[in-house]
């Protein structure tokens, strides 16, 4: 197996001629996102070629502070992220929303790197990339869980009060919002698992390829991080509904929506 | 068997001090904005006062367990909640919420016939009138049998022979249930007709 061709500046630049295509064909359906397109394009680039710096200077000076500091602005920014798309929450179900993220997502990425790779924590090389994709998916995750749990409370108030009237508990009229909410979180995981390896070889497989690994054993880390994956949606977002469905009524059972 | 004192609603309604009495049916007209959907959120503690004292026997009302007083207290609000399922499976769908087996046909059937709503129990309740509506979920509610059976507008969807029937039929059964009703009218020649007694808010702002 051969490692990597590294790719010097100008075939580089090239990919983004590809842009260009996209550029053209939005104008001509006059799709007005052209800036959406260029500040994306310009951000992804800058983050990433700062995320490429800081990493190649954390894996030449290996030190578990740097695992910590990343692992911790990786957590803030999902949490900032999921919180910002699910404005009209209250401030306590925010605070479990938090929690949950972090917590399970802390238990599900030591479980990853301690139990089933068998790596130090703090071995960035692990650490760092396995953490990220855990963090990332189960912010997808907690973000739509929690969207679609709020939008579909907020759009049955007349069922919910006509429930409470007639003596229904908060929690039984709750929790099937709950559980329906966790089901629409955990599809597209669910569903990204059937075409796998037919329709599409996943990004870390084919990274792990591309860098010279024996595809044998690049599905092996791409089963089990799927698998981790899976597991980290359902107890984050199981988490933060379960214990967030709380904030929604107070000790009189009144419903505070 | 209910009685306020001195209670202030978000500063917005402050109503006079006032007695409901057991076993009878009592009728309460206001103008709108004089808190008479209020009221009966109040007496089922869905909403609590800023200030003053709401007693339910002798015993404040958030001093219960507030789910089991309200299996008690059954409040029917104005907006009605019916799935697009058929009428029986409305009924189970009522029940269940409330932890309780499915009712049988005849219960069902019992019960409609009181709200005059004797429609075939598979007909859909999307296919139903609003009037339909409103009597279907009456006799949901009525079929648990509480001890208080709070009506908010129960007759604004229906025509007057209809709502003439309706309550001929429920202040009937009530009185001999022994059921306290209190029912929210803005129509006075009915409450006048049919209520044991009767209560006017007035509407007075507060500043």
């Amino acid at each position: 197996m051969n490692g990597i061709i590294v790719l010097n500046l100008w075939q580089f630049g090239a990919v983004y001629l590809l842009l260009l295509v996209v550029l053209g064909i939005m104008k001509k359906c006059h799709i007005d996102q052209t800036k959406l397109l260029v500040v994306g394009s310009l951000r992804m680039t800058l983050q990433l070629v700062l995320a490429g710096l800081i990493l190649t200077y954390i894996f030449k000076n290996p030190h578990p502070i740097f695992v910590l500091l990343y692992l911790t602005s990786m957590m803030g920014m999902a949490i900032h992220t999921v919180l910002s798309r699910n404005k009209g929450i209250n401030s306590r179900f925010k605070l479990i929303v938090s929690l949950s993220l972090v917590l399970t997502g802390l238990a599900v990425i030591l479980f990853f790197i301690l139990g089933v790779v068998g790596v130090s924590f703090f071995n960035p090389q692990y650490t760092i990339p396995i953490s990220g994709m855990i963090v990332g998916n189960a912010m997808t995750g907690v973000s739509l869980g929690v969207k679609t749990f709020h939008e579909t409370i907020n759009s049955q108030k007349t069922k919910i009060d006509t429930l409470i009237n007639i003596g229904a508990s908060p929690k039984s009229i709750l929790i099937p919002y709950v559980n329906k909410s966790l089901e629409t979180a955990l599809l597209p995981t669910l569903n990204s698992m059937l075409g796998m390896g037919i329709i599409s070889l996943p990004g870390m497989m084919t990274g792990q390829i591309l860098s010279g690994t024996l595809p044998t054993t690049a599905i092996l880390y791409q089963i089990a991080i799927m698998i981790a994956i899976t597991a980290v949606t359902c107890l984050a977002v199981f988490c933060s509904l379960y214990f967030g469905y709380h904030t929604l009524y107070n000790d009189k059972n009144q419903m505070l929506i | 068997m209910f009685e306020l004192l001195n209670v202030n609603f978000k500063n917005i309604i402050r109503y006079p001090a006032l007695k409901i009495d057991e076993y009878k049916v009592t009728f309460i007209c206001g103008k709108s904005g004089s808190g008479k959907s209020t009221l009966l959120k109040l007496l089922n503690a869905s909403v609590s006062p800023d200030e003053g004292e709401i007693l339910y026997h002798s015993i404040p009302v958030t001093d219960y367990d507030t789910v089991l007083l309200r299996r008690e207290v059954i409040l029917a609000s104005q907006s009605v909640y019916l799935s697009d399922l058929s009428i029986r499976d409305n009924f189970a769908e009522y029940y269940s919420y409330r932890g309780l087996p499915s009712p049988k046909d005849s219960v069902i059937r019992e019960f409609l016939d009181l709200c005059i709503a004797s429609f075939p129990l598979d007909s859909n309740c999307r296919e139903l009138s609003g009037g339909e509506r409103q009597r279907v979920f009456l006799a949901i509610c009525l079929s648990f049998l509480p001890n208080v059976l709070m009506l908010d507008e129960p007759t604004s969807a229906l025509d007057e022979v209809t709502a003439n029937a309706l309550l001929h039929s429920l202040t009937h059964y009530c009185h001999e249930k022994k059921i306290t009703l209190i029912a929210i009218t803005h129509d006075l020649a009915l409450a006048e007709k049919y209520a044991d007694d009767l209560i006017l808010l007035p509407t007075e702002e507060l500043k």
